[in-house]
Formats: structure tokens, C-alpha cells, sequence
């Protein structure tokens, strides 16, 4: 018999982790779960984060953050206007994940604890520098890591003992001299899980990046920005002799996976020739 | 478990398991064929249904989360001032073939129409149908029918009063 926890609160929710000892399957979106048959056949205590108000409605935005609740669909996202000024390389992701009908149910907090590498908003929450709040409380304050420190391996995070997301703290990037990028390859435009991913946040000024940071999707078994390559084009004049280095230098730096979708050597080129473009882009500006 | 909600703007009370699929519970509990399994995974929107006023696949909706919920299917959608001239528009365009599909991409151009500020281009019609497959009609002609109602703005308001009607204010 299966055992069904539907808190209405994030208290009360803290109460149940702490007063239960056996495991907890959460969920919010359902739309990871329900497709692993073995794993949602198998889950008999189940408790549903989307009931708690706090974590299913919270988009609260602040002069330099938005704070967005763990089960906050992401076509709420994706429609509000203040996020797709300031995060418009997160919504751009979020609008790639399935379809409307799965993007009016699927949220952040599954999509990372899903720990899928090919879990689009993740190389986008990297560059992004987004801060993953993590529960139940410690005296009242949420453990906060980073999305590389919650995403270990594919399917593996670490959230062990019953823990839960239930926020994401995203600052809002320097507009000025900004540039953005992502662009995700799979079988088909719509609906397909992809074999590479490319994040890019990058600031331009005459010329010369200032500051870039690149993170890839789908490549490596973790979500890892390419930071031997950032450095390579930091403080650099951007033309097309560096840019067919940092071609080179990601080729070289990321450590893909072969599976069911792509092979090694494919997802390395692929990444090449994603960051050429994400860089010729803003040369063509 | 004990679940309470509506559908098609009737309450109902069902005893089910809490991990049955809402497009089960309509097919099997209450009767209500219309809506269709395709791929059972989220990808093919066979089972597209409308849940508190958002287009949803029925598949992947657990008994668990219905309790106060707004459930919408195919069958309530008929009842609707605006469903004729959908209907119309898509057998006029020729956009039926097997039909199976068809209520997925009814209940999907329905929320589309009521949720999009015209006009409509042709390539926000594919990106917004993109969550249902038909392995007929090569898509030309279904979305030459949205495109067509997307330019009627008098149908356009009578979708949105039904959309209220049924859900409140969005």
C-alpha cells in the first residue's frame, strides 16, 4: 500500500522529514518520474511538493535575483516578462524542455533532481551561477550549493536523507556588454532529448571579453563549466584566430559519454562548433 | 484513496489507486473515451486534456495530485460555443484523416488559441503543436486550420469566454 503525503506547508513538510524514517519519493511535475516505470512502480511512499503553496507558486523577484519556488511549472517561467528580460538564456532553455504540455507541468527542482545529464536547464543554471536551496531547515536556514555540488553523477545527487530543493536563488547577470547563447542539438527540433547543449554568459567590451563562462549539457556524466577554455578566451580580443582556439581548447577540455544518442567523438565536434557559433554570433553584431 | 474534483464542470468522487493515471481514470472510472493513449510517455499528446486552464498530458498525471483540480476533456470541450467552428475548420482544411490524434490536437489548439495574443504566425502554430504527433495528415493541413481560426477574432473571444467560463479568470 502506497502512503501519500500531500503538506500544504514547507513546516509542515520539515515535520514529516523529520518525524519519517523511511524514504520519500518526491515529486512535483511527475513528468520524469512517471516514465521510469520501475522506479515509479516501486515508490510506495510518495509525497508531492506541488501542494506546498510556497515552493509551487514562489516567483519572487528582487532588484538582483529571482528566487523561483522548486515546483514552479516552468511555463511560468517561461511567460513572465521580467525574467525574460533578465534571464533570457534561462527561458530560451526552459522553452526547449518537451512541449507545452510538458513545460506547464516539469520544473526546475525535477529537472536537477532528476540528475539527468541531459537535463537542459542545467548547463544554463551553471553559467548562471545559480544557487540551489536545499531542505529540511537547520534552524530555519536552507543548505545552499551550487548546481555542481547537487548534480554528482547521472541519476546520482546529493540529496540523501529525505533532503529536497526548495528554491532556486538565480542572480540577475550585469545587462551591460552582455552576450548569451544556447543552442541544443538532438534528433529533432521538438520534443528531443538532446546529445550536446551549449550554455554560453559572456560580457564584450570593444572588443575584448571581459568575462565569459561555458558550461555544456548532455556531454558529461556532470554539469562542469569548460573553464580551461574560459580562460583561454577571458581579457582576449575576440576575432576568428581566438575564436578557432577556444574551438580547439573545449574539443580537447570536455569528457563526453557514449550512449544510446551520440558517441563520444560526435558530442566533442558538436561542442566545437556550438561555441563557434555562439562566438561568431556576437562577432556579427 | 478518496479523490474529489471536476470535470467537465461536474464534481465527481471517485475511490481510485493514488498512482492511477488521470487518462485512465477517465477512460476506465468515467467513461470518457474520447480522450486517447498513444504513447503512454508524454511525447505523442494523444491524452491532451486541460487541467486548471493549462494543457496537460493526461498520462502523466497521478490520481494523487487531482483533488481540487478542473479537469477538461474532448467531451467538455463539445459543449463549448466555440467547438463547431474548430471542428469545422479542421474538416474543411482537410485535417482529419484516422482521427486518432484529433482530440490531442483539439484540446491543444483550443489552449492555444485562448492563450495567444493574434496574430499568429505559422511557426508559432508548429513550435505551440509540437507536443502532438499525427501520422496522417503530414501536419500541412492542421496547421492551415489553426491558422485560419487564429484569424477570426470574434471566434478568438468566444474561445476565451469559454475558457473562462470553464476555469475562471486566468
Amino acid at each position: 500500500m502506497e502512503v501519500i503525503y500531500r503538506p500544504k506547508t514547507l513546516n509542515e513538510l520539515d515535520k514529516i522529514i523529520r518525524e519519517n524514517k523511511t524514504d520519500l519519493t518526491y515529486l512535483a511535475g511527475a513528468t520524469d518520474l512517471m516514465v521510469q516505470e520501475e522506479r515509479w512502480k516501486a515508490a510506495s511512499n510518495l509525497l508531492d511538493l506541488s501542494s506546498i503553496k510556497e515552493i509551487y507558486q514562489t516567483l519572487e523577484i528582487t532588484e538582483s535575483h529571482v528566487l523561483i519556488g522548486s515546483a514552479l511549472p516552468l511555463s511560468q517561467i517561461i511567460s513572465n516578462l521580467t525574467i525574460q528580460k533578465k534571464l533570457p538564456v534561462l527561458v530560451e532553455a526552459c522553452r526547449q524542455i518537451g512541449s507545452i504540455q510538458i513545460q506547464n507541468r516539469a520544473t526546475l527542482g525535477g529537472n536537477i533532481a532528476n540528475a539527468s545529464p541531459a537535463g537542459d536547464s542545467l548547463p544554463v543554471l551553471s553559467v548562471l551561477d545559480a544557487e540551489i536551496w536545499i531542505g529540511p531547515r537547520n534552524n530555519g536556514e536552507f543548505e545552499k550549493l551550487k548546481i555542481d555540488q547537487v548534480m554528482l553523477n547521472p541519476g546520482e545527487t546529493s540529496l540523501k536523507d529525505n533532503r529536497y530543493i526548495a528554491f532556486i536563488s538565480i542572480p540577475f547577470p550585469r545587462e551591460e556588454n552582455q552576450f548569451w547563447y544556447f543552442r541544443k542539438v538532438g534528433q529533432r527540433k521538438a520534443l528531443a532529448i538532446s546529445k550536446v547543449s551549449l550554455a554560453v554568459l559572456g560580457w564584450i567590451k570593444n572588443g575584448t571579453i571581459e568575462e565569459i563562462r561555458i558550461s555544456t549539457g548532455s556531454v558529461s556524466p556532470q554539469v562542469k563549466r569548460a573553464t580551461e577554455t574560459e580562460a583561454i578566451l577571458n581579457k582576449h580580443i575576440l576575432n576568428e584566430n581566438l575564436v578557432e582556439k577556444a574551438r580547439q581548447s573545449i574539443i580537447e577540455e570536455v569528457a563526453p559519454i557514449t550512449d544510446i544518442r551520440s558517441t563520444d567523438e560526435y558530442r566533442r565536434r558538436i561542442c566545437g562548433e556550438l561555441l563557434r557559433e555562439a562566438l561568431y554570433l556576437r562577432m556579427a553584431q | 484513496m478518496k479523490i474529489k474534483f471536476s470535470i467537465n464542470g461536474k464534481e465527481v468522487e471517485l475511490e481510485v489507486s493514488p498512482k492511477k493515471r488521470l487518462l485512465d481514470i477517465l477512460r476506465e472510472d468515467l467513461e470518457l473515451i474520447g480522450t486517447k493513449e498513444g504513447c503512454g510517455k508524454g511525447e505523442c499528446g494523444a491524452c491532451t486534456v486541460l487541467m486548471n486552464g493549462k494543457r496537460v498530458n493526461s498520462c502523466l498525471i497521478p490520481a494523487l495530485q487531482l483533488p481540487g483540480s478542473h479537469i477538461v476533456t474532448i467531451e467538455g470541450l463539445q459543449n463549448w460555443d466555440s467547438f463547431n467552428s474548430i471542428e469545422k475548420a479542421y474538416i474543411e482544411h482537410g485535417a482529419v484523416q484516422c482521427g486518432f490524434c484529433m482530440s490531442g490536437f483539439v484540446m491543444s489548439s483550443a489552449a492555444l488559441l485562448a492563450e495567444s495574443l493574434p496574430p499568429i504566425s505559422l511557426e508559432k502554430i508548429k513550435w505551440e503543436l509540437a507536443g502532438n504527433l499525427c501520422r496522417c495528415t503530414g501536419y500541412e493541413k492542421i496547421v492551415e486550420a489553426v491558422h485560419d481560426l487564429s484569424q477570426r477574432r470574434e471566434l478568438i473571444q468566444q474561445i476565451r469566454n469559454d475558457w473562462q467560463n470553464a476555469f475562471g479568470v486566468r
